[in-house]
């Protein structure tokens, strides 16, 4: 008990591995080790970025933005299936 | 290493004290020279001090407001988010409650979001979203506390949580088998053992809510106004006041440093999302 | 045993409060995101406008601009913080007397008031009231003048948010060097290692963990500084020191145009949440083995 009431105020490091949450995690052609949610993250992020990409700078060239939402789609698929 | 003399290391801690200080040092001298000896030459030593400053704010029955509203806003909010976290804690710590761990992750995020992206839409809800008839959350201090919450619960759940989870389950279990209820194990057998984390949560949380400003800015136009904007109004395109500025600063200014003295060891920790124990 | 429910019962009020005041917002302002709103206009009402905000906000040169100033501004305080609190964290390392003493003060800082901050950076730089001014013209004839000159405003923010901040990298970094083992000294100095070669292949990778921690908080911290410099320059002169959260403040929010304006809220967040989690997986995974 007295030892434990030393630690009581000392908060958790939350960057320290051991108190993250377990959750099964797999390594595909990614870089970093990932478990689906943060796959399709990464979809979703990648597909924000080229949309507003293409806004700026294919769009006024003529090209629909749904393409991009296209092979974005795609590349979401690719990601969660393989990454 | 070497066993070299102390003396260099003291000066040179002598001059980083010094930097770190001066400009608070500068502020208080702004602070008691009357406007008219301002735009004289600045000169580092006091030549003589005049409260003038100091008793204009104090006079100043909008500013005694804005001061009052600082002072039960921070306040409640301690109190709020201290009892609703340390609730929190006590679930999180001693139920086997399902994506308890998800559920915290979650509270912490709301801490690192950058509160000038929530401008906007903790306005329009404010505004729009979240009002019965005629009454809206808008400038109301009540409505300043539950806004602080978002960044001061996470704060108060993850420096308690060790707190909690550090007292001993056999003690609320002993409890329960005598016949209390769960209401009263909290209140009568844990809460009494977490003061020590509950005190510096209040104050951390109480500094956090006091030093507030760009949501008190926003989300407030009279009634509910904080110190912090007050302050802010005396700095404007056509002229500053500026030794009322340095006066309100400095008002601000000692609560924190009263706190300061008290929780000193445990800011770090704070401020780095207990990253690195302090 | 005791039943979940009350166990619920004791988190409800923080889901509550947070899902209403974080949750919901960001919801909410999605949603906004992707209409045309503004009260004021002769249609006050909301209008479905697709990606239209959007497709605006990438040829928004103020905002570009503003977006190029804060990474600017991030990279040089944060490297200028972590610099110094390392030199300093180093001087922290031998024995000397009143080393408590000149701990607390340097933590001093940290609790200021952001604002606060602000306005005695502003006391300590304006022409005429301010010492530094005052200073450099009487030594060195410089004219220093944040309400004019760019580079200047530019500098005296990083240097305003060097002084708040470097002593949290300080303390961190001594909490780090304190925990070092004091064998592989030894043994390079009995091998006749420089101090260099000490820092470079013993000191740093030993303290890296601890250095990419503080790197990464204080990155996110900076990305959203705004009343520090809403005191100071208010984001003058110009843009030149208009921060991505000042500019919400004083450019998005004063102009009711609430569609327009949530979805720069919407893209600033996203970059912060990028940015973040790129320097979160790029800086701290690494220190995971990785399993195969």
């Amino acid at each position: 008990m007295a030892s434990k009431m030393e630690n009581i105020d000392k908060p958790i490091d939350i960057l320290d591995d051991a108190n993250a949450p377990p959750i099964a995690e797999k390594s595909g052609f990614l870089p970093i080790e990932t478990n689906w949610f943060d796959r399709l993250f990464i979809s979703v992020v990648i597909w924000v970025a080229m949309s507003l990409l293409w806004f700026r700078f294919i769009e006024p060239l003529g090209l629909s933005i749904w393409i991009s939402n296209v092979i974005a789609l795609a590349l979401a698929a690719f990601i969660i299936a393989k990454g | 290493m070497k066993k070299k003399t102390p003396w260099p290391y003291v000066f040179f801690w002598v001059l980083i004290s010094f930097l770190t200080l001066f400009p608070i040092y500068w502020l208080f001298v702004i602070s008691v020279t009357p406007s008219f000896e301002l735009f004289s030459t600045p000169s580092v030593i006091l030549q003589h001090v005049d409260w003038q400053n100091y008793t204009e704010v104090i006079g100043n029955p909008t500013l005694r407001g804005y001061m009052m509203n600082s002072l039960l806003i921070s306040s409640g909010n301690a109190i709020l988010t201290t009892t609703f976290g340390f609730f929190a804690c006590y679930a999180l710590s001693r139920f086997n409650l399902s994506g308890k761990e998800s559920i915290f992750f979650w509270t912490i995020t709301n801490r690192m979001a950058p509160p000038a992206v929530f401008l906007l839409p903790l306005f329009l809800l404010l505004t729009k979203v979240y009002r019965i008839e005629g009454f809206t959350l808008l400038d109301t201090r009540i409505g300043m506390i539950l806004v602080y919450c978002t960044f001061n619960l996470p704060f108060a759940i993850w420096t308690l949580r060790p707190t909690v989870d550090g007292i001993p389950k056999e003690l609320d279990e002993a409890a329960f088998v005598d016949g209390a209820s769960p209401w009263k194990v909290i209140t009568e057998v844990v809460f009494p053992l977490c003061r020590p984390g509950l005190a510096v949560t209040l104050i951390l949380t109480w500094v956090f809510a006091w030093n507030e400003y760009l949501l008190a800015a926003t989300l407030t136009n009279f009634n509910a106004r904080t110190l912090t904007t007050g302050l802010s109004e005396y700095v404007t395109t056509t002229g500053t006041a500026w030794g009322i500025m340095a006066a309100i600063s400095i008002f601000t200014l000692i609560p924190a440093l009263i706190v300061f003295s008290v929780v000193q060891r445990h800011i770090v920790a704070g401020l780095t999302f207990g990253a690195v124990k302090g | 045993m005791k039943s979940n429910t009350f166990g619920w019962i004791l988190l409800a009020p923080t889901i509550v409060v947070l899902f209403f005041f974080g949750v919901l917002p960001f919801l909410y302002v999605v949603y906004v995101s992707f209409h045309q709103w503004n009260p004021f206009a002769a249609n006050p009402y909301m209008i479905y406008n697709g990606a239209g905000n959007f497709r605006q906000i990438v040829f928004d040169g103020a905002f570009l601009a503003s977006l190029g100033v804060t990474v600017a501004f991030v990279f040089f305080a944060v490297l200028t913080e972590v610099i110094v609190g390392y030199l300093l964290a180093q001087a922290f390392m031998s024995d000397f007397p009143g080393k408590a003493f000149f701990r607390t003060i340097h933590t001093l800082p940290l609790i200021i008031a952001p604002i606060i901050v602000g306005s005695i950076w502003k006391l300590m730089t304006t022409p005429s009231i301010g010492i530094i001014p005052h200073l450099l013209q009487s030594s060195v004839g410089f004219d220093l003048n944040i309400g004019q000159s760019a580079a200047a405003a530019f500098i005296i923010t990083i240097i305003m948010d060097v002084w708040h901040w470097t002593p949290l990298v300080t303390l961190t970094l001594i909490a780090a060097l304190v925990s070092l083992p004091p064998d592989p000294f030894e043994q390079a100095q009995i091998d006749g290692a420089g101090k260099w070669q000490i820092f470079w292949h013993i000191t740093l990778p030993m303290i890296a963990p601890a250095v990419m921690a503080t790197v990464f908080i204080r990155l996110m911290d900076a990305l959203r500084i705004v009343d520090e410099v809403l005191m100071l320059t208010g984001g003058g002169p110009g843009s030149a020191t208009r921060y991505i959260g000042v500019h919400i403040f004083r450019e998005v929010f004063p102009r009711t145009n609430y569609g327009y304006g949530s979805a720069i809220s919407v893209v600033v967040l996203y970059l912060t949440i990028v940015a973040c989690w790129l320097l979160y997986t790029g800086m701290l995974a690494p220190r995971k083995p990785r399993k195969s």
